[in-house]
């Protein structure tokens, strides 16, 4: 049976946050391009490009999404987001064609939990960019499917490789279950092993013990 | 859930046996798990079900879709038996692997089956004739799919 002492928060799927997953901390440091709408004063030292004491209206920065999502505000009056080029109207014609041929983890390892987040920006091109993500999460579901349930005792660095965050989490999942069953089946389900704590915490002692 | 909670539901189910030593009275039925015990302890012999015979199996092996199967838990039943009673089973080779033949062939067509549905997003599907031991082994991967696939393009 598995059972674990420590059960991390999974990441949020969709247009919610789990504010305690590792994942979605990680996902919120992603990086947006964005435009300030108003002038922010005495912020002038962390706009390294200019020498003035404000960050002047109109200047185009990248903000981490945590600070764009917390200072949007829907009358406009603070930051405009503008969309990452991988959920721009080029890329998502790339997506539409073939989903299977990209390499998920280099367009930002957060390829839908960023794409979801997106949505909370009230861009126009809104429902496109849903679709888009919808439409790509489809389209490689079914290699994902296969790559997990028959690679079992063997190297999954490269399956893996391509795959975006939520991709992988689907792929543990699905390796899992397909190890405890090929388990199951050589019938060493019900061995009892000794746990890797404890092997480990044995030989250090060991060495310890031997001058 | 696990497979071994699997099993252990399915060594609910009943197997003949022939008893080697005589008691008042002569249980010519018995539960699984109860069998696999006195086997170990060589105190009967066991009679294998009517559908793990060779001939039957082949024949179950060749349809193309899902029909019914030889036992709800003929996965589980194959396994046990075969590994405390392989001399009291005729063929029990050849019966390992045509029931291995049927698990792959029923496996791969409910991914097949879990492909469509995906693809086409449909919101319900219905198959019949599965057993618990291929459900288990798609079920967490299955949920979590449609999980995302349902909170993904939600838009406020």
């Amino acid at each position: 049976m598995e059972t674990q002492s420590y059960l991390p928060v999974p990441p949020g799927v969709g247009m919610e946050e789990n504010f305690l997953s590792l994942d979605d901390i990680l996902l919120s440091h992603e990086r947006l391009p964005s435009r300030t709408e108003c002038t922010f004063p005495r912020l002038g030292f962390l706009e390294k490009s200019s020498d003035s004491r404000d960050i002047q209206e109109g200047t185009k920065m990248e903000m981490p999404l945590f600070l764009a999502k917390g200072l949007y505000e829907r009358k406009r009056r603070v930051v405009s987001v503008e969309l990452p080029k991988v959920y721009k109207e080029g890329w998502r014609t790339v997506f539409n064609a073939d989903p299977t041929v990209v390499d998920l983890h280099k367009m930002g390892p957060y390829y839908y939990g960023l794409g979801s987040q997106l949505l909370h920006f009230d861009s126009p091109e809104n429902p496109e960019i849903a679709q888009a993500v919808l439409q790509t999460f489809i389209g490689r579901f079914r290699r994902t499917m296969d790559s997990s349930q028959n690679a079992y005792n063997e190297d999954t660095s490269a399956l893996v490789e391509r795959l975006d965050y939520l991709e992988r989490a689907l792929f543990k999942a699905g390796q899992s279950g397909l190890n405890s069953f090929q388990n199951w089946e050589r019938g060493r389900a019900s061995t009892i092993t000794a746990s890797s704590l404890v092997l480990n915490y044995r030989k250090r002692k060991i060495t310890d013990l031997q001058p | 859930m696990d497979p071994s909670e699997v099993e252990f539901l399915a060594e609910k189910e009943a197997v003949k046996i022939i008893p080697n030593f005589s008691l008042d009275k002569i249980y010519l039925i018995g539960v699984s798990w109860l069998t696999a015990t006195c086997r170990q302890r060589q105190k009967c012999r066991i009679v294998p079900p009517e559908w793990m015979d060779v001939g039957k199996l082949r024949r179950q092996v060749g349809r193309k879709t899902f029909t019914p199967v030889p036992s709800p838990y003929y996965m589980e039943l194959t396994k046990l038996l075969l590994s405390h009673a392989s001399d009291n089973i005729p063929k029990a080779d050849e019966i390992r692997t045509l029931v291995k033949d049927i698990w792959d062939t029923r496996i791969a067509k409910l991914r097949l089956s879990a492909d469509s549905f995906i693809s086409q997003q449909e919101a319900h599907a219905k198959l019949d004739n599965l057993t618990l031991m291929e459900l288990n082994t798609t079920r967490s991967f299955l949920l979590d799919t449609l999980n995302c696939m349902y909170k993904l393009p939600q838009d406020h």
